[in-house]
């Protein structure tokens, strides 16, 4: 029966579903309130969880990560400069081959401060060697929070779910939670390979030498990769469970005779759906790059078959360089018999709206020439008069 | 069938830290680490931060340790101790939790995870190798190097004698975290050294140790002085060995025979400008005597009579053996 | 080929496959040293040996190894001069160790208790040899002899063994019944001793040569030295040897009202004690000093500080380094001496000369003047080796030179100590020389080997620990033959024997053990093969010589590894 929950509570739920053992986070907006829900849960009896409130995300990164090596589920939850300042740490979990799940809250990087949703912060980390989920919804958060334990711990990989904030995190939406015999029986107990145990003692986290080195790196790309099959599984098996089955790697949108797609990660996907209902001509496929780590190729290339034109919409930018979503899909596509022109946009910095009046623009676009990738959402009456000019889009 | 391998495997203590480390010839360290293992027994799990005694122990394929070790990064060992303790709470699981750090990754990078770690009244035995200097980076300065040593962002040259600044007061500051335990120890008291690891082990919550660990590539002195310098610092009372319970000084090993703290000095290169016929010298020498005579005044280390548990006391040795330690 | 494993995570103890042995520049060994107690000892007692076992609390054992040395252990715990207390490491850190208390004790504990000396049994076509003389020089041949698995016939022409501890040191410091108990074991050792045996009248030293394989000489010094002042002696001149063996003998000595006593060794202070007991004032002139650090062994009185401070301490009235530099004789009667300041100095070519200071001459009045110059061998029997007054020239293992089975040792020999320490060891090493020539092997003759000094100590591992001084029988009670010293309990023994540092050997204290931060020194149960309870695991160590610099005995060495 569906139920009418704020994004972070039905995040959080899920999270209780999974029955962590810990949980160590850091109040940062617009995280927050996802762990002030499950400190209730634990605080009303509903999870037995240690909740560690550490003094930084950096300890709450170190502490799952020291929870997970030790043989618990565990879980952390961040945003923007939290991820940031968790970086060192999440690279070092990833290369561990450590599980666990993180929920990113997505939102802008400082400076200039912002604390609404773009996704700079994700993407800043999207070498960390971690599987990175996009959600377009929060009944796909609560669904790809409760798969991504599964697919950490059979992979031993950390994965991040990556929710848009605000636009997510704090939207009230119907939903449907999964009972717990459903997510028990999806995910059982788990016992890390690795757990540091006096019994059975191991050394995690050596010194490797040039003359091993690639090979542990080698390792790791080839787990991110393998770990496609178990992200396809984990959505398949969930959707048989669950009775919902989210496309794993890319959902799509398709109509008849499409031969212009956009592709997009998280929430905005929403937007472009419905304003595609509104202008259903010149046909568009609709992509959701549900799976952005390990980077999708085959699924991708599959998807956008038969068309001539895909614009890529990001929520980000790699200043001084172009799209970062961009340049990946281009390079995937590049081998195709017939690869569509990329166009690649930003949109929704900073949490600036991305209103249904952007699909158009994106669509016209198209027939403009190339250009280095720039918001599309920029207001040129905003910038100093010896800025330079932005590109031009159709406005 | 090889004597000397089943000699090792049955030896009487327990050897949570094998041969086969790469420490420099002499490290205190490694012998520091040694000697906490010892005492602490198998049933532990350790976090240990980068440093040296991270890296000499764990040269892939190659591990020292014989227990559970996990090393993340260089600032967050008490924080994955932390939780490498919440899980085990959580599992119901008896094992004791220890975070090792040098002086780098305790009072300086490491030092917020560490506040926040005994803040929460993890039950955690952080313990730091204090060799005052980042060693594994090639002896840089740390907020522990003590005041006028050199180091190779500390030189000594015309203009200036060594650091600057004085060595950083972290058990005042660990102090003031109300922790039930926390206490510095010597290398060259290893008998006072165990024990220190055992009351530390025994309280319910967090807990620290600060452990001197010579270092005779970055101190500059022979390999065979480690245990002798460590000796002269507790000597001399640049280093106390004191105890603390809840913040409360509780104890604190008397100094039988007060030495002068150039006795110290003498013996390490990083002090080797300060003997040089310069009146700066001169008065940075006089400064180290009064910072010693300060902790000597402030802790009461001055012994009133000969003890069996004070500086000449408490490493004294019998025929047969330790059998008190 | 190692292969990547998922995080590279590492097995543990796999480090012991990296051999940081290689890294050594030099290592550590273990090397015993003599200690300074043992080089001190003239018996050639291994003090460290005994006082570890009674450390232990084996006091068997620790006799055996005490009288592997020597058999007299009960007697020279009494009155030995012990230079091995003057030589102890502990003397430069608080306090000697009491190494005679627990010799005594250990004798003592040997009497009372029965222990058997460990000998082998008396095999009778052992080759036999002759030893002349029962006094401690001939008793400590003999019994080594038979240690050795040789035959031993004992000859004295006294009634008695024991020779001058017999026949002139009072019972005050050696007991009669201690000096009988410990002798009379001895001698049911498989010794064969025949008394009233006199060399040159019941047996000449040729007989003894053709029916022995070899002959030790070990007649001592019975006769007193001729003295006069200026060619003048008194006509009642009794030197102090045969008056001491009157007391000792027969309890008595002429009634003397006031006497100087002249000599600084054993039989003049002896003589002076003995005075002091039947009430005479007795003057002690002695061209000697006190014994004490820094005077040399020459210009030192002979008899023990002990034994001086008692005879203050009983009355007797010190002079050192004075001189009798004539006799105020009425007749042929002294009644008084005239002393004079002297000193011995040192001339050019290293001897001592006695110098008198004119101007500091003073007269005591006194009845008697009692000569204690130095004794002299009895040349009865040894006519064709020695002229009247002459010693024993030997080598260092008591050889005569041109007598290859001819061997001398104690007071009788050139330079001898004087002691019952010196005539023991002059006895063993004899023994042994003469073992080695019987049996055809060849003794190798060492020189005493480097005793290690206290700055190879490292001292910071010891605790002072007060040296526990034996009750002394005040003087007000010390009558007659009333033993003055008492000894320690077995629990002050115990605590004196763990006070010794153990100089130069390991004493398992662990302390290499313990700081070795490779784990290159692995501990054993039982004792190695060089008798320490450690080994080095060269695999590993680095040669840091951390376990060298600790060892608080000074029993690792670092030696440079050959490349
Ligand atoms: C009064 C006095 C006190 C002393 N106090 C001490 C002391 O406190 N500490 C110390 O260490 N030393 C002391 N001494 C010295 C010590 O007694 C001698 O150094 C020691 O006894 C020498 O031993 P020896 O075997 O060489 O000779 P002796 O003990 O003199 O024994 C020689 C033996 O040979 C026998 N003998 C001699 N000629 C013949 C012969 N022709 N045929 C058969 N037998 C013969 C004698 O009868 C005698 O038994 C003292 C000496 C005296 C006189
Ligand atoms: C974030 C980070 N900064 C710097 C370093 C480089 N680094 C590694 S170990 C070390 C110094 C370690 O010093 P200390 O903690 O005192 O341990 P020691 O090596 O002296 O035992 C430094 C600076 C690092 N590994 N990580
Ligand atoms: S301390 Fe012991 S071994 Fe050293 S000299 Fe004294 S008695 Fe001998
Ligand atoms: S302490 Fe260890 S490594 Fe150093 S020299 Fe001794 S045995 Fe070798
Ligand atoms: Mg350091």
């Amino acid at each position: 029966m569906p139920q009418a929950l704020e994004g972070s509570q039905a995040i959080a739920r899920a999270v209780a579903l999974c029955r962590p053992q810990v949980v160590a986070a850091y109040p940062i907006t617009p995280q927050t309130h996802i762990v002030e829900h499950i400190a209730k849960l634990v605080a009303d009896g509903e999870l037995h969880c240690e909740v560690v409130s550490v003094e930084s995300e950096f300890s709450a990164a170190s502490v799952v990560l020291g929870s997970a090596c030790a043989g618990s589920r565990a879980y952390t939850a961040t945003a923007s400069q939290g991820l940031l300042l968790m970086s060192e740490v999440l690279y070092n979990i990833s290369g561990l081959r450590v599980p666990l799940v993180l929920t990113c809250a997505n939102r802008a990087l400082s400076a200039p401060l912002s604390i609404w949703n773009d996704q700079q912060d994700s993407m800043a980390v999207r070498d960390a060697g971690w599987v990175q989920l996009y959600c377009a919804d929060n009944q796909e958060a609560v669904d790809t929070t409760i798969q991504a334990f599964r697919i950490a711990e059979r992979c031993e990989l950390p994965v991040m779910v990556c929710v848009d904030g605000f636009a997510l995190t704090h939207t009230l939406e119907p939903l449907e939670l999964p009972s717990a015999e459903t997510v028990a029986h999806f995910l059982p107990p788990y016992r890390f390979s690795r757990t540091l145990d006096p019994l059975a003692p191991l050394t995690m986290g050596t010194l490797v030498a040039p003359e091993y080195f690639t090979e542990a790196r080698h390792l790791h790309h080839a787990a991110l990769l393998a770990a496609e099959k178990e992200i396809v599984a984990a959505a398949s098996d969930w959707g048989a469970a669950s009775g919902r089955e989210h496309a794993p790697l890319v959902r799509v949108e398709d109509v008849p005779k499409a031969r212009i797609g956009i592709l997009t990660l998280g929430s905005v996907f929403g937007t472009l759906l419905d304003a595609r209902d509104q202008l259903p001509d010149p046909p568009v496929r609709l992509l959701h790059l549900r799976c952005f780590r390990p980077f999708p190729v085959e699924a991708l290339r599959a998807a956008c078959a038969g068309l001539s034109d895909l614009v890529v919409l990001e929520r980000a930018i790699a200043p001084g360089a172009d799209g970062i979503i961009g340049a990946e899909v281009r390079s995937a596509l590049m081998d195709m018999d017939a690869p569509p022109r990329i166009h690649n946009f930003a949109a929704g910095l900073g949490g600036r709206d991305v209103p249904l009046a952007i699909y158009p623009r994106l669509i016209e676009a198209i027939g403009r020439p190339h250009a280095r990738m720039s918001p599309i959402d920029i207001k040129p009456e905003l910038l100093p008069e010896n800025a330079p000019s932005p590109i031009k889009v159709p406005s | 069938m090889n004597t000397l391998h089943d000699l090792r495997a049955s030896q009487p203590r327990f050897q949570g830290l094998e041969s086969g480390h790469r420490a420099c010839q002499g490290c205190g360290q490694a012998l520091a680490a040694r000697l906490t293992l010892e005492a602490a027994g198998p049933n532990v799990a350790l976090a240990n931060a980068t440093g040296c005694l991270e890296v000499f122990t764990t040269t892939w394929p190659d591990s020292a340790w014989r227990v559970p070790w996990l090393h993340s990064v260089f600032a967050n060992a008490a924080a994955v101790a932390a939780g490498m303790e919440a899980a085990l709470k959580m599992q119901g699981k008896d094992i004791k939790v220890l975070a090792l750090a040098g002086d780098g990754g305790t009072f300086d990078i490491g030092f917020q995870a560490l506040s926040g770690m005994l803040e929460r009244g993890h039950n955690v035995l952080f313990v730091c190798y204090d060799n005052e200097a980042y060693m594994n980076t090639g002896v840089q300065r740390s907020s522990s190097t003590p005041h006028a040593a050199a180091t190779t962002t500390s030189p000594a040259g015309i203009a200036r004698m060594g650091k600057r600044h004085l060595k950083k007061d972290i058990l005042s500051i660990i102090a003031a975290h109300h922790i039930p335990y926390a206490a510095t120890a010597s290398v060259a008291y290893a008998a006072d050294l165990r024990k220190k690891v055992r009351r530390a082990l025994q309280v319910d919550g967090p807990s620290f140790l600060q452990i001197h660990s010579p270092c005779p590539l970055g101190w500059g002195h022979g390999s065979e002085l480690s245990v002798e310098v460590a000796r002269l610092a507790v000597q001399t009372g640049l280093f106390p060995l004191i105890e603390l319970e809840l913040g409360a000084l509780v104890g604190a090993m008397p100094i039988r025979e007060i030495h002068p703290v150039t006795d110290y000095l003498k013996l390490q290169g990083r002090f080797k400008h300060l003997f040089a016929d310069d009146a700066r010298a001169r008065e940075e020498l006089a400064h180290l005597q009064a910072l010693a005579d300060h902790n000597i005044e402030v802790y009461g280390l001055q012994g009133k009579a000969p003890d069996t548990l004070d500086s000449e006391g408490a490493d004294s040795v019998r025929r047969g053996g330790l059998r008190s330690a | 080929m190692p292969v990547m494993t998922p995080g590279g995570f590492a097995y543990p103890g796999t480090s012991l496959a990296f051999k940081t042995g290689g890294w050594r520049t030099q290592r550590p060994v273990h090397r015993l040293r003599a200690a300074p107690c043992h080089v001190g000892c003239p018996a050639g007692e291994n003090v460290r040996d005994y006082l570890a076992r009674t450390a232990d609390g084996d006091l068997q054992s620790a006799w055996e190894a005490l009288v592997a040395a020597n058999p007299l252990p009960a007697i020279t715990g009494r009155v030995c001069d012990h230079p091995c207390e003057s030589a102890c490491n502990r003397g430069h850190y608080d306090a000697a160790v009491a190494i005679h208390n627990v010799e005594r004790f250990l004798g003592d504990e040997a009497i009372r208790s029965g222990w058997a000396y460990p000998l082998p049994p008396v095999k009778t076509d052992a080759p036999a040899v002759a030893v002349v003389g029962a006094g401690p020089a001939g008793l400590s041949c003999a019994y080594h002899l038979r240690r050795l698995g040789l035959n031993a016939t004992l000859i004295d022409r006294l009634p008695a063994a024991g020779g001058t501890l017999r026949t002139a040191l009072p019972g005050y410091r050696l007991p009669r019944s201690v000096l009988e108990d410990e002798i009379a074991r001895l001698l049911t050792t498989g010794i064969r001793f025949l008394p009233h045996t006199a060399l040159g009248r019941e047996v000449s030293l040729a007989e003894l040569q053709r029916d022995h394989a070899a002959v030790f000489l070990g007649p001592g010094r019975p006769r007193p030295r001729p003295w006069d002042v200026d060619g003048r002696t008194p006509r009642d001149l009794h030197p102090a040897l045969v008056l001491l063996q009157d007391w000792v003998a027969l309890g008595t000595v002429p009634e003397i009202r006031s006497a100087v006593i002249v000599g600084g060794g054993n039989s003049a202070v002896d003589m002076a004690r003995v005075l002091v007991r039947t009430g005479a004032t007795v003057h002690l002139v002695t061209h000697e000093a006190l014994p004490a650090a820094g005077i040399p062994h020459e210009t030192a009185m002979k008899a023990a500080l002990r034994d001086i401070r008692q005879a203050v301490e009983e009355g007797v009235i010190l002079h050192v380094e004075h001189g009798v530099h004539r006799l105020i004789l009425r007749g042929e009667k002294v009644v008084g001496v005239e002393l004079v300041r002297m000193k011995k100095l040192a001339r050019a070519d290293g001897h001592y000369e006695t110098v008198p200071f004119e101007g500091t001459e003073t007269v005591l009045e006194v009845d008697q003047v009692i000569p204690a110059v130095g004794q002299e061998v009895d040349t009865l029997g040894l006519e064709a080796l020695l002229p009247t007054g002459g010693l024993l020239p030997v080598d260092g293992f008591g050889n005569l030179p041109g007598h290859p089975a001819l061997f001398a040792g104690g007071d009788a020999r050139l330079d001898a100590r004087g002691t019952v320490s010196g005539a023991v060891g002059d006895g063993y090493r004899a023994a042994l020389a003469i073992h080695a020539q019987v049996t055809g092997t060849t003794q190798e003759l060492q020189g005493e080997p480097a005793p290690i000094p206290v700055g190879d100590l490292t001292l910071n591992y010891f605790e002072p620990v007060p040296r526990t001084e034996e009750a002394l029988l005040p003087p007000e009670k010390r009558t007659g033959a009333a033993e003055i010293a008492t000894g320690l309990s077995a629990v002050e023994v115990a605590a004196e024997a763990k006070r010794c540092f153990s100089c130069g050997e390991c004493m398992a204290c662990d302390n290499c053990w313990t700081y070795c931060p490779d784990l290159a020194v692995l501990k054993t149960r039982e004792p190695a093969a060089d008798g320490s309870h450690y080994l080095f695991n060269y695999d590993y160590c680095k040669g840091c010589g951390l376990c060298a610099h600790e060892c608080p005995v000074g029993y690792i060495a670092m030696e440079a590894e050959s490349s």
